[in-house]
């Protein structure tokens, strides 16, 4: 049962809504730290998936990492710290749906990459863009 | 795998054995190459002592002691002696007619002195001259059941050298005409020899009586082994032989970078993240292979005592991981800070390979990755161990990997007290409550963050410990392959450093010649005719020990002249060295030079004399 859903879709709401690069950082530096605690709230959930979940969260960190030096992310969080996103999860969904919102980070911060002005924003949307990627590559449970 | 000490020591005996076995007749230029040769092996074995932590005889807490008064080591002094008796034989014609036996003995030189180089790649001179460990076998080396199985193998190797100069010279004895320069310095040098032997084994059985010639025998070069390349299909067996390799190159790595990990722009939360997740996937998929292997063991009908020993060793893996994964935990909120371009640490570049081929080990898809995709049943246990042969190797696999993370967590939490202790941890300032007005990214990181994330390695640290030592236990009871981890661990903790000295510095190697001419008892004895081979060593011990002793109570005289300033002082110095030169004494010693390769630890091959005799002082300079 995934009890959470609306949490992670307030984050992909608000990752496809950003009409600013700070207003797109900051919804992507909160879907990162979804990332995290969810990964870490399933690690125990399946042993076959530990490593995979523990994998996925660190690449989370590292895009949250990634964007937090970014010059154009605001210093203030938009929504606040993040409390959870999924908790209690069947694992397997709780992949998919961390697959998918990881597949939504990643296509919107290789946009911005594309277009920022600045070369640190430029920098850290290339970086975290890049462990979205991973955590995408980890979460998705078809042949990757 | 990296070579190791006992190919060369093996090799060597083999030669000295082929030497000593021959029975034909030994042409004159064969005897004078011999006696070259013999001269090259007595040299290499002085070094080996030289190197020894030998006690000093008159020392009188007795304790194994390292420094200036080994000099006074009797089997040093013999074999300096025999050296002696060899030198005029070693002249002559220098021609190579490639008899077998120069061959075997110089082959035998070669291979002990490539032996004792080995050795000193685990030690480095730091800029105060004293010898530094640079590795984890450093006090492994140093240890007594190693120092007793090196005295042992070097008395046996002395022995069979003295036992073929007597078999050579005794069947000249029966031949005609008269004897050759090079067969007489062969007579005079084997009493001394067998001295040496006798001492050899006499500091051994009195010293250190429990000797490891396993041990020994398994001290690995310290260079790390080539990295083994990922394969796409690496099967259980590869995977035993590949993971060993693997936490090698780590363990290598670990302490490599611990030298001057303070200063590396690699030491950064990235790197003890990746450290972390690995070790964490490590050690979960070493518990399941645990696992897997007890449920073997059941089906084998082993032991069930074994089976329930690998059951407790699982639970112990469990708290491995899980203390990982809380470490894993503090740092996603605790950082250094991002930096681009500061690259990982040698271990966080490599740890990787570790945690996927424990995987792969653990799991029945030979692709294994950490990807969902991926995800696999634990391994049928037929398939990871088929006969308890395998079971052991498996165990082995698994006990190399929990050591290599053993010594990676004591490195990263020492390292991470560093950075707590320099203030370079930090927490991102949008994860803080909205309480916290900074207008930065980041903001030092509060106490308690820095605080549990230091007891989380604490913890890591402490369950690694725990499960590496009932692993050690495992493996000697199993005398598994790796059971050599567990008795270099036991060997290093018993090491205890001398009184004085820091914990990691030895005090450097004596030069390999110690007194070449006798000193005033012996040279009485020479006097009164006495040719005695162990009452001359024994005047050579009392002479070398009351030349250590003045000297070293003329260094305190002029030590406590700088203080004190007190010019009345020096005349006393003055007095004390006149009356020091008034013993009797043949010749000034020889001043000896050691290799500068490895400082301390000169080879053996290129001892070279630049001294010569001077004047009668006891006090004169030697290195």
């Amino acid at each position: 049962m995934v009890s959470d859903v609306p949490v992670i879709n307030d984050i992909e709401f608000r990752l496809h809504q950003a009409a600013s690069l700070p207003q797109l950082l900051s919804a992507s530096f909160d879907a990162f730290e979804a990332i995290r605690m969810t990964a870490r709230d399933c690690e125990d959930r399946a042993p076959e998936l530990f490593a995979a979940f523990m994998t996925a969260a660190d690449a989370a960190v590292d895009g949250r990492e990634a964007l937090t030096i970014a010059p154009s992310l605001p210093l203030a969080g938009d929504a606040g710290p993040v409390d959870a996103a999924v908790t209690g999860a069947d694992p397997g969904q709780a992949a998919d749906l961390l697959a998918a919102l990881a597949a939504a980070l990643r296509d919107r911060l290789t946009g911005a990459a594309n277009l920022a002005v600045l070369p640190g924003d430029r920098a850290a949307c290339q970086d975290a863009a890049a462990a979205a990627g991973r955590v995408c590559q980890l979460m998705a449970r078809g042949e990757p | 795998m990296s070579p190791v000490f006992g190919e060369f020591l093996g090799a060597a005996g083999e030669h000295i054995a082929a030497a000593a076995s021959f029975r034909g007749d030994l042409p004159y230029a064969a005897q004078c190459q011999a006696v070259r040769q013999l001269d090259r092996l007595v040299a290499t074995l002085a070094c080996y002592m030289g190197d020894l932590p030998l006690p000093d005889p008159f020392d009188p807490s007795g304790g194994p002691q390292a420094g200036a008064r080994t000099r006074a080591a009797p089997a040093r002094l013999a074999l300096d002696r025999a050296a002696r008796s060899l030198r005029p034989g070693a002249g002559g014609a220098d021609t190579d007619d490639g008899h077998p036996v120069v061959g075997h003995l110089a082959a035998a030189a070669n291979y002990l002195a490539a032996g004792r180089d080995l050795l000193h790649t685990h030690f480095t001179d730091s800029s105060t001259g004293l010898q530094t460990p640079t590795s984890w076998w450093a006090p492994v080396i140093i240890s007594g059941p190693v120092t007793a199985a090196l005295l042992s193998e070097l008395a046996s190797h002395t022995h069979g050298l003295a036992s073929w100069i007597v078999q050579l010279t005794a069947k000249r004895r029966t031949s005609p005409g008269a004897p050759t320069a090079a067969l007489m310095a062969l007579r005079d040098a084997e009493p001394w020899l067998r001295q040496a032997a006798a001492a050899m084994q006499t500091a051994q059985r009195q010293r250190y009586p429990s000797a490891d010639r396993k041990l020994l025998a398994a001290i690995p070069a310290s260079i790390p082994p080539p990295w083994p390349a990922l394969g796409a299909d690496e099967p259980a067996a590869v995977l035993c032989e590949r993971i060993p390799v693997t936490a090698e190159r780590l363990r290598h790595a670990a302490l490599a970078f611990a030298a001057g990990a303070r200063w590396s722009p690699a030491a950064t939360s990235l790197s003890w993240r990746r450290d972390a997740l690995a070790s964490a996937i490590t050690s979960h998929a070493s518990e399941l292979v645990l696992r897997t292997l007890a449920e073997r063991a059941d089906q084998l009908g082993m032991q069930p005592l074994f089976g329930a020993r690998l059951r407790t060793a699982a639970c112990h893996m469990v708290r491995v991981w899980q203390s990982w994964r809380a470490v894993a935990d503090q740092w996603d909120i605790v950082t250094t800070g991002a930096v681009r371009g500061a690259g990982l640490t040698p271990v966080a570049a490599e740890i990787g390979d570790l945690a996927l081929r424990a995987g792969r080990l653990a799991y029945r898809n030979p692709h294994w990755t950490p990807a969902c995709s991926h995800a696999s049943l634990s391994r049928d246990p037929a398939d990871l161990a088929y006969a308890p042969g395998d079971i052991i190797t498996v165990l082995a696999t698994v006990h190399h990997a929990a050591d290599a993370i053993g010594r990676i967590a004591a490195s990263d939490r020492d390292s991470v007290t560093a950075a707590a202790a320099e203030n370079r941890l930090y927490v991102p300032v949008r994860l803080l409550s909205d309480k916290y007005d900074i207008p930065r990214p980041y903001t030092p990181a509060p106490r308690p963050h820095t605080e549990a994330l230091l007891a989380a390695y604490h913890t890591a640290a402490k369950a690694a410990s725990r499960v590496t030592a009932f692993l050690d236990d495992l493996a000697v009871a199993a005398d598994a392959p790796s059971s050599v981890l567990a008795a270099a661990r036991q060997a290093s903790t018993a090491t205890r450093p001398s009184p004085g000295r820091q914990d990691n510095q030895q005090a450097p190697a004596q030069p390999p010649i110690v007194t070449p001419v006798p000193g005033w008892t012996e040279h009485t004895l020479h006097n009164l005719q006495i040719r005695d081979p162990a009452l001359l060593l024994r005047a050579a011990v009392i002479d070398e020990a009351a030349h250590e002793l003045v000297t070293e109570a003329v260094a305190k005289i002029q030590s406590r002249d700088v203080v004190a300033n007190q010019t009345s002082r020096s005349a006393q110095v003055a007095a004390a060295q006149q009356d020091v030169r008034c013993i009797p004494r043949a010749a000034q010693p020889m001043k000896s030079q050691v290799s500068p390769a490895i400082p301390g630890f000169g080879s053996a091959t290129v001892v070279k004399r630049t001294g010569k005799r001077t004047d009668h002082s006891y006090s004169s300079t030697r290195r």
